[in-house]
């Protein structure tokens, strides 16, 4: 099967994030970055489906300027054959344009499936990939936990609150990967090796005009320390007193 | 020449030609592998060779078997001697050592008959001890004693024929110059009145009996454990567990030389010549395992068995890879192509020794604590094989616990194996007045020592105590030192351990290009791993300090008298100190702690545990085990927290804070409350206010 995959840099989501002077953007200086969370188990999920199904092509895609080549590298020493970078000096606020540049590139792929993570565990929009369906004409399965693809047919569980939800589509389709699926592998040093001579191909990214941008990034409020009530049973009903009042959780 | 002497030098050459042709297939074999330059230092190699191999160093740690084997080998020595004039008298009988002048000739009598009896009494405790004492080493990884057996009976009947010879001969000729052998001439009085034709009949039997068995032992050896007696010589020259260089230093991986494709070993022909040799030299003996902590806290973990293994899969593959097929040949002939026991070349060549021999879950259960390295009398050094086929399952395959994951992506991006942040390294010395290098760059002042902390002693809220008790003493000292803070990332021992050199190479290299910067000569740390590695195994890299662990550089500053303590006495305590096996058998830092103690503690009553220095037992976090759960047998640490309060000790006293987590979690486990303590805490408590 041939899949491409659409993978984000992220910065590395236990640091202690700083707003940069701009107002608009995180102080980078001292950033760790990764590919997404999602997006390592879309890549995963890629390259299982074509060890178990046979001959294959798995492409890694990502929007973005040259530093983004870095998670290509690594989606590539996991064992993707070949990585497309379209190339932005900075990634879109608005989904949409970031998705037409996609849908542009992945038109005449001929790609059986194009996956997803659920979302970007930094911008948390969870809208890219439901949006290159619709460009595309695609059917969509959203936030997938399992996947099985038999007979150019997928069938896909979704988790919800509470419940699942059993999902079927033909293909081509675009699919959103979340948790359950296999986690991201470790990628060996014979495969950091490999990756090196695996084509990286830079094309400039086809971008429209923004219908949203970014004004203004706020810290979310400090939490305040927490407070020893007192010890013992004797504060237990001062406890169930502040429970209910301040905390409002009784 | 007479036709017997003409017919005995036929035998003796075509027994010398099997035996070499035997020896030479073997060391054949040895091509097939990678090489490793063990030529350097020869007089340090000879030396181990001396105390090791000559002097039996390490077979006399064992107080039963030791002096057992030992007459043995010191016997093999001296009657070796004996043999050769045997050999080259029975071909030309006008050789004997008659020449020489007759008081060491006297002495060499003696010294056959002498030896010949110590032998003799040597094997049948071995036979004693084998049939009846059944020592639980001897037992396991599939080992039969049929071999052992084998070749007790066949000393003991070179023994027993060398003694009738002898007496055989003196009975014939009472004045003879061999009269000396004092054992022998006692066994010839009584023989001497049988008839003239009987005592030369019954010489010639025992003599060719002899000689005979002598030619025959010589060609079992190659088919058999026995090797060992060829092979152990040079493979104590050859290995580095006693140095030359400081112990337990993991080979180099040149990650960028061009070309290579394989890292680490999966197979025979991927592992080192002296991997391959140390299979030759094993006579499994089981030192090794019975000390091993994995082993004794049941785990299928067997460092005999890796070597055992290693043995096994080199004479099966080794002769497919240099084209002869004859065993494979030989099997089918037997057995039927396909049988059970029998495969094909191709089968054979299929296979490889991880995974057929040695599977995954054996591998990650070794703590590298090195005691199976400190015990092995032959220098074996197991580690060498564990951690390359660890590198080959995490370099090549990406295969290893899944726990361990996010311990190597931590350490990739936060520079540390838990997800801490790296800006909360320092956090521990807040408001304790503790200047960073790049502050002290900043104002033009070096301090006396850089404190390298470690990740635990940065992360863990335990050890965290044990910085600020060190910085404490420092200050007390009025030393001046400073940290690294942010600047101080993961030494990368763990990741090395669990054989991802290329996660090592990459924090390694980042610390020295930090520790250049800062232009750092001389490091003390609390952490025995941080100690070993930085001191240890980044020359390797390029990085080059003095590096000085905790317990050593407290000792000093005690011994200078330049922490002031308390008047009083302090408490009385009866201490047993746990020995962290990187401080101890990795860098013979026995002492020092000890000492510690005993200066900081005017009353101290120190107990040993009954395994102790270069005995003592892990604690089961070394070697990457920190990160990997602990599913089989029991808990290594619950076990040796059970060996530390068995002494009955009030307080327990650790220098590393790896040992630190294992040690308490094994007390706490266990229902004691015996508090358990750095060495440093026990000064720092001390210390005048």
């Amino acid at each position: 099967m041939k899949i491409a995959v659409c993978i984000k840099r992220v910065p590395d989501m236990e640091t202690r994030f700083k707003i940069a002077a701009s107002g608009t953007a995180v102080d980078e200086a001292g950033l760790k970055y990764d590919m997404s969370d999602f997006d390592g188990y879309a890549v995963e999920t890629a390259l299982q489906l074509n060890e178990k199904q046979g001959p294959g092509e798995t492409v890694v895609i990502s929007l973005g300027p040259d530093v983004v080549q870095e998670q290509l590298r690594k989606a590539l020493s996991m064992g993707a054959d070949r990585a497309v970078q379209l190339k932005a000096e900075r990634v879109p606020t608005d989904g949409l344009v970031i998705a037409r540049a996609l849908a542009a590139e992945l038109k005449g792929g001929a790609y059986d499936l194009i996956f997803f993570g659920r979302q970007a565990v930094d911008s948390a929009n969870a809208t890219v990939g439901p949006m290159v369906a619709e460009l595309l004409g695609l059917p969509c399965a959203t936030a997938v936990s399992t996947l099985d693809i038999a007979n150019g047919r997928g069938t896909a569980r979704r988790d919800l609150e509470g419940a699942a939800e059993i999902v079927e589509f033909a293909l081509p389709a675009v699919v959103t990967i979340d948790e359950g699926m296999p986690r991201a592998r470790y990628p060996s040093l014979k495969g950091i090796m490999a990756a090196k001579k695996k084509p990286l191909e830079v094309k400039p990214a086809q971008l429209g005009e923004e219908r949203l941008t970014l004004e203004k990034m706020e810290l979310p409020p400090e939490r305040a320390a927490g407070r020893i009530v007192g010890e013992g049973p004797g504060a237990v009903a001062e406890l169930v007193r502040l429970l209910h009042t301040e905390a409002k959780v009784l | 020449m007479r036709t017997e002497n003409a017919v005995f030098l036929l035998v003796l050459l075509l027994a010398a030609g099997f035996f070499s042709y035997n020896v030479q297939r073997l060391l054949s074999y040895l091509s097939i592998a990678q090489p490793d330059d063990r030529s350097g230092h020869p007089l340090v190699r000879l030396k181990n060779v001396i105390t090791v191999a000559f002097l039996q160093k390490k077979i006399l740690r064992d107080p039963v078997a030791g002096p057992m084997h030992a007459l043995i080998f010191w016997g093999f020595v001296v009657l070796t001697v004996g043999t050769i004039e045997l050999l080259l008298n029975g071909s030309f009988p006008a050789f004997s050592y008659a020449f020489l002048p007759s008081q060491l000739y006297t002495f060499y009598s003696i010294s056959q008959d002498v030896f010949g009896a110590l032998v003799l009494g040597a094997i049948a405790f071995a036979f004693y001890r084998r049939l009846v004492l059944h020592p639980e080493r001897l037992e396991g990884d599939g080992l039969e004693h049929s071999d052992a057996l084998l070749i007790l009976g066949a000393i003991a009947g070179l023994m027993v024929t060398m003694f009738a010879v002898n007496a055989f001969g003196l009975a014939l000729e009472p004045d003879s110059i061999t009269r000396a052998k004092p054992l022998s001439l006692a066994l010839s009085i009584p023989l001497r009145n049988l008839p003239t034709g009987l005592l030369t009949g019954a010489h010639a039997v025992f003599w060719w009996m002899h000689a005979l068995l002598v030619l025959a032992f010589l060609n079992y050896l190659p088919y058999s454990k026995h090797l060992h007696i060829v092979s152990s010589i040079p493979n104590v020259y050859f290995s580095n567990s006693q140095g030359p260089g400081p112990k337990g230093v993991i080979r180099f991986l040149d990650l960028e030389a061009e070309n290579v494709e394989q890292f680490g070993a999966a197979d025979v022909d991927q592992m080192t010549w002296k991997d391959l040799l140390d299979g030759y030299t094993c006579t499994e003996c089981g030192r090794c395992t019975s000390v091993c902590p994995a082993h004794l806290t049941g785990k299928v973990l067997s460092p005999r068995k890796i070597i055992i293994d290693t043995r096994r899969r080199l004479m099966e593959k080794a002769p497919l890879m240099l084209g002869d097929y004859s065993e494979v040949a030989h099997h089918a002939l037997v057995h039927g192509e396909g049988d059970e026991g029998s495969m094909s070349a191709t089968a054979i060549l299929e296979h490889r020794l991880l995974d057929n021999f040695i599977t995954e879950e054996e591998l990650w259960q070794c703590t590298t604590c090195r005691a199976c390295i400190q015990e092995c009398p032959v220098g074996i050094e197991h580690l060498d094989h564990i951690v390359d086929m660890r590198r080959n399952l995490v370099l090549m395959e990406s295969r290893f616990p899944p726990e361990v994951l996010p311990t190597f992506e931590s350490m990739e991006r936060n520079g540390s194996p838990w997800a801490f942040r790296p800006d909360d390294r320092a956090k521990w010395a807040d408001g304790l007045d503790i200047p960073t290098m790049a502050e002290l760059t900043e104002r033009g002042e070096s301090p006396e020592i850089l404190f390298w902390v470690g990740c635990m002693g940065s992360f863990d809220d335990r050890s965290k105590k044990i910085s600020v008790a060190f910085a404490r003493i420092l200050q007390a000292a009025g030393v001046p030192f400073a940290i690294l803070g942010q600047e101080e990332t993961c030494n990368g021992d763990p990741a090395r351990r669990m054989g991802n050199e290329y996660l090592y190479q990459t924090l390694a290299k980042q610390n020295i290009e930090t520790l250049t910067r800062c232009d750092v000569k001389t490091i003390v740390t609390f952490c025995p791993h941080c100690f070993h590695q930085i001191g240890n195994e980044y020359p390797q890299l390029g990085g080059n300090y003095e590096v000085i662990h905790h317990s050593t550089y407290i000792e000093r500053l005690l011994e200078a008298g330049r922490v002031p303590f308390d008047t009083d006495a302090g408490k009385t305590l009866t201490m047993a100190y746990h020995d962290s096996c990187y401080l101890g058998r990795y860098n013979d830092v026995y002492d020092a702690p000890r000492e510690t103690l005993r200066r900081a503690l005017p009353i101290v009553t120190m107990v040993e545990p009954e395994r102790t220095r270069d005995r003592g037992m892990c604690c089961g976090a070394g070697g990457g085990r920190m990160f990997m759960e602990e599913t089989q047998g029991k808990r290594i640490n619950i076990e040796r927290a059970e060996q530390l309060l068995a002494t009955g000790a009030d307080t327990l006293a650790v220098a590393c804070p790896f040992c630190m987590t294992m040690i308490s979690d094994g007390v706490k486990a266990k229902g004691s409350d015996v508090p358990v303590l750095d060495i440093s805490e026990v000064v720092a408590s001390r210390l005048r206010v």
